[in-house]
C-alpha cells in the first residue's frame, strides 16, 4: 500500500504549503504601509459594530495574539465583513466557489481531452502538412493574450452574431420564472457558459497538444513499440492501446505545472465575461480596496489551485503503476 | 600556481566552444519556427527603436500626454494618425510603438533577473546537495504553485499603484522555481563529471566550481529559459495593466487595452481593439518559437528527430 504513503505525503506537503500562504497573508496585512484597523474594518461601520469586529478580529491585541485569532478565525471560515457588499465575505466567496470550480474544471478537462487526442493523431501524421499546421496552430492559440482573445470572441459571438449572451452567468428572467424546470437553468447556465469556456480551451489545449505530440514521438522509439510492430498488430492498435496511454502521462505533470497559470487565465476570463467566479470578486476586491474581500478570495483560489494539484497527483498515481506499487 | 589554473580552465571549457557555435547556429536557422521566430522579434525590435521618431516629428504624436487637438473622441485610421486616435485624441500608432519599447523592456528585464535568481538557486541547490537542497527545492514547490498575476494583483492592493519596475522585480521573484529546478537536474549530471572531480582535487574553492566550471555549462539552459520567461513576464504584465493596476505613467500594450475595454469602444473601435492584441500574441509567440528552436539545438534527441523530418 505505497500509495497511501505517497497521497499522505503529498497531503501534508500541500497542508504545510497552505499554512505558509496563510501565515505570509497575515504578516503582509498587518505589516504593511497604513492602519490594519482599517484594512480589516470598514471605515463606514458604526463605532459599535467596528469595535465588535475589532474584538472578534482580536485587532487591538498584539501581534502573536492576533496571529492565533487569525488562525482560530480562518479554521471557523470567519473572515470578517466585505466592505462593498456589507455582508461576511465568507458567505460571498463560498456562493463564488462552485462558479469557478464549474468554470476550471471544464475547461481544462476539455483542453486536456482534445489536446491528448489531436496529439495523438498529428505525432502519427509527423511531417505531413496537418502536423505542421496544427502544430502552428497550437503555438499560435498557446500565446494568444487571453483577455484579447476574450473580447475578441464576445465580439464576434455575442456582439456581431449574436449566438450567446455578452456577459454574466444566468439570465434573470428564466431563473426569477417558477415554471422554469432544472433543465432549463441548466441549458442557461450553459449557453452563459459556452463563450468564456471557449477561451480558456482555446487557451490552453494547445500547449497539451505540443506535449502530446512530442510524448508521442519520444514513446514510438521505445522497444515495446517495435515488439508491437514485430508481432503484426495494426497501426490504430499500436497508437492508441500501446503508445498513447504511456504519452499521456507527461500532459497530466503538465496540467500539474500549468494550474497557476489556468488560474491565472480563469480570473481574467472570469473578469471580462463578469462570470460570477472567485477570480473576478479578487480582481473586483482590490479595485474597491475592500481587503477583507480580497484576502478571503485570495485563500480560496490558493486552497483551489493546491487541490487542484493534489488530484492531478492522485490522477498521475492512479495512471501510473510506478507510483501505485 | 598560474599554470595550475589555465589547466583547470581548459578543462571546464572544451576546446571548439566557436565551432559548437557555428554549428547550433546552422541547425537554429534550418529550423523554420526558429526563423519566424527572429524575424517576428527583429520586427518589434525596430518597431521599440522606431517608437522614439513620432514624438519628435510632433508633439501631438506623444504617446501618453500628446492629444490631437481638433480630435476629442476616437477615430478611425486617417492620414495623419494611420491606425486612428483613442478617447481623447492620442495617436494610436505611437502607443503601439512605444509599447513594443516596454513590452521589451518588461520581459527581457523580468526575464534576466528571474534567470538569474533561478541559476543561481539551481546551481547551489544542486551542488550543495542534502539539507540545503531540500530547502532551497520545497521552496521552490512553494513559489511555483502561487498563480503570479494574482499574488502581484493582492500586493497591489496592499502596497497602492505600483512602479514598472517594482511589478518587474515581483515577476522575477515568482519566476524562478521552474529555471532552478532544470538547472539544478543539470549541475546534479555535471557535479560527478571527470572535470569537477579534477578541479576540486586541484584544491579549486566552492565558489570557484560553481561560477567558473559548473556555470558556463549550464548557461545555454539558462539561456533557453529566458525566452520562455520572456513571454510569461510580458503576458503577466500586460494582464496586469489590462485589469487596471499597471503603472499609469507607462503607455504598454496591456494599457491600451484597458482603454479600449473601460470605456467600452470594443465593439465601436477595431482599428483601436486589434493592434495592440495582435502585437502583444505575437511577440510572446515569437520569443516561444525561439525558445523551442534553441531547445532542438541544445536537446540533441529533438535534433534528430528535426533532421529525419
Amino acid at each position: 500500500m505505497e500509495i497511501r504513503r505517497y497521497i499522505l505525503g503529498r497531503l501534508f506537503q500541500i497542508t504545510l504549503i497552505f499554512f505558509v500562504i496563510l501565515t505570509v497573508l497575515f504578516l503582509l496585512f498587518r505589516l504593511a504601509p497604513g492602519d490594519p484597523v482599517s484594512r480589516m474594518v470598514d471605515p463606514n461601520m458604526t463605532p459599535e459594530d467596528a469595535q465588535r469586529l475589532i474584538e472578534q478580529l482580536g485587532l487591538d491585541l498584539p501581534m502573536w495574539q492576533q496571529y492565533l485569532i487569525y488562525l482560530k478565525n480562518f479554521l471557523k471560515g470567519r473572515f470578517g465583513i466585505s466592505f462593498h457588499y456589507g455582508q461576511p465575505v465568507s458567505e460571498i466567496i463560498l456562493n463564488r466557489l462552485p462558479n469557478t470550480i464549474l468554470l476550471f474544471t471544464s475547461s481544462i478537462v476539455l483542453a486536456a481531452f482534445v489536446g491528448v487526442f489531436l496529439g495523438k493523431i498529428v505525432s502519427w501524421k509527423k511531417g505531413e502538412r496537418i502536423d505542421t499546421w496544427v502544430t502552428i496552430g497550437a503555438l499560435v492559440c498557446h500565446t494568444l493574450f487571453l483577455p484579447w482573445l476574450a473580447l475578441i470572441i464576445i465580439w464576434v459571438f455575442a456582439y456581431w452574431i449574436g449566438w450567446f449572451p455578452l456577459t454574466g452567468m444566468i439570465s434573470a428572467e428564466i431563473w426569477t420564472d417558477p415554471s422554469a424546470g432544472l433543465l432549463r437553468k441548466g441549458l442557461d447556465i450553459a449557453h452563459h457558459m459556452a463563450l468564456p469556456l471557449t477561451t480558456l480551451f482555446l487557451i490552453h489545449f494547445g500547449s497539451y497538444l505540443l506535449v502530446m505530440r512530442s510524448s508521442m514521438l519520444d514513446t514510438l522509439r521505445e522497444d515495446y513499440i517495435l515488439t508491437a510492430r514485430a508481432k503484426g498488430l495494426d497501426e490504430a492498435t499500436i497508437r492508441n492501446r500501446h503508445a498513447a496511454p504511456n504519452a499521456a502521462l507527461p500532459v497530466i505533470t503538465s496540467v500539474g505545472l500549468s494550474l497557476a497559470f489556468s488560474i491565472n487565465g480563469g480570473a481574467l476570463t472570469e473578469t471580462v465575461f463578469t462570470w460570477p467566479g472567485l477570480g473576478r470578486e479578487l480582481v473586483f476586491a482590490v479595485s474597491n480596496n475592500d481587503y477583507p474581500l480580497a484576502q478571503a478570495s485570495f485563500l480560496l483560489i490558493a486552497a483551489v489551485v493546491l487541490t487542484a494539484n493534489l488530484v492531478v497527483d492522485l490522477i498521475y498515481a492512479y495512471l501510473d503503476p510506478r507510483i501505485r506499487y | 600556481m598560474k599554470t595550475g589554473n589555465e589547466q583547470r580552465d581548459t578543462l571546464a571549457a572544451p576546446a571548439g566552444r566557436r565551432d559548437w557555435l557555428a554549428g547550433g547556429w546552422a541547425l537554429f536557422w534550418e529550423n523554420p519556427i526558429g526563423k519566424i521566430g527572429l524575424i517576428l522579434m527583429a520586427c518589434f525590435a525596430l518597431m521599440a527603436a522606431a517608437s522614439f521618431v513620432p514624438p519628435l516629428l510632433d508633439p501631438m504624436y506623444h504617446p501618453m500626454h500628446g492629444v490631437d487637438p481638433e480630435i476629442s473622441h476616437a477615430t478611425g485610421p486617417s492620414a495623419a494618425h494611420w491606425l486612428g486616435t483613442d478617447f481623447i485624441g492620442r495617436d494610436i500608432l505611437s502607443q503601439l510603438l512605444a509599447g513594443a519599447r516596454i513590452a521589451f523592456m518588461v520581459g527581457l528585464s523580468a526575464a534576466f533577473m528571474s534567470i538569474f535568481f533561478g541559476t543561481l538557486i539551481g546551481m547551489i541547490s544542486g551542488y550543495a546537495g542534502r539539507f540545503v537542497d531540500t530547502l532551497l527545492m520545497r521552496i521552490a514547490d512553494m513559489v511555483m504553485v502561487m498563480p503570479t498575476l494574482l499574488v502581484v494583483l493582492i500586493l497591489s492592493s496592499l502596497f497602492g499603484q505600483l512602479r514598472i519596475w517594482t511589478i518587474v522585480l515581483l515577476i522575477a521573484l515568482f519566476r524562478w522555481p521552474g529555471v532552478s529546478r532544470v538547472i539544478r537536474a543539470q549541475t546534479l549530471t555535471l557535479k560527478h563529471r571527470p572535470f569537477i572531480e579534477a578541479a576540486r582535487v586541484t584544491g579549486a574553492s566552492h565558489l570557484r566550481i560553481i561560477f567558473r566550471h559548473i556555470f558556463p555549462n549550464v548557461l545555454p539552459l539558462a539561456l533557453l529559459y529566458m525566452t520562455f520567461r520572456v513571454t510569461s513576464a510580458i503576458i503577466i504584465e500586460a494582464a496586469l495593466a489590462f485589469l487596471g493596476f499597471g503603472d499609469p505613467g507607462t503607455v504598454s500594450w496591456g494599457m491600451m487595452l484597458q482603454w479600449v475595454w473601460k470605456t467600452g469602444h470594443m465593439f465601436q473601435a477595431p482599428y483601436w481593439l486589434l493592434p495592440p492584441g495582435i502585437c502583444i500574441s505575437l511577440l510572446t509567440l515569437s520569443f516561444y518559437m525561439l525558445g523551442r528552436a534553441m531547445e532542438e539545438v541544445l536537446d540533441p534527441r529533438l535534433r534528430k528527430e528535426g533532421e529525419s523530418e
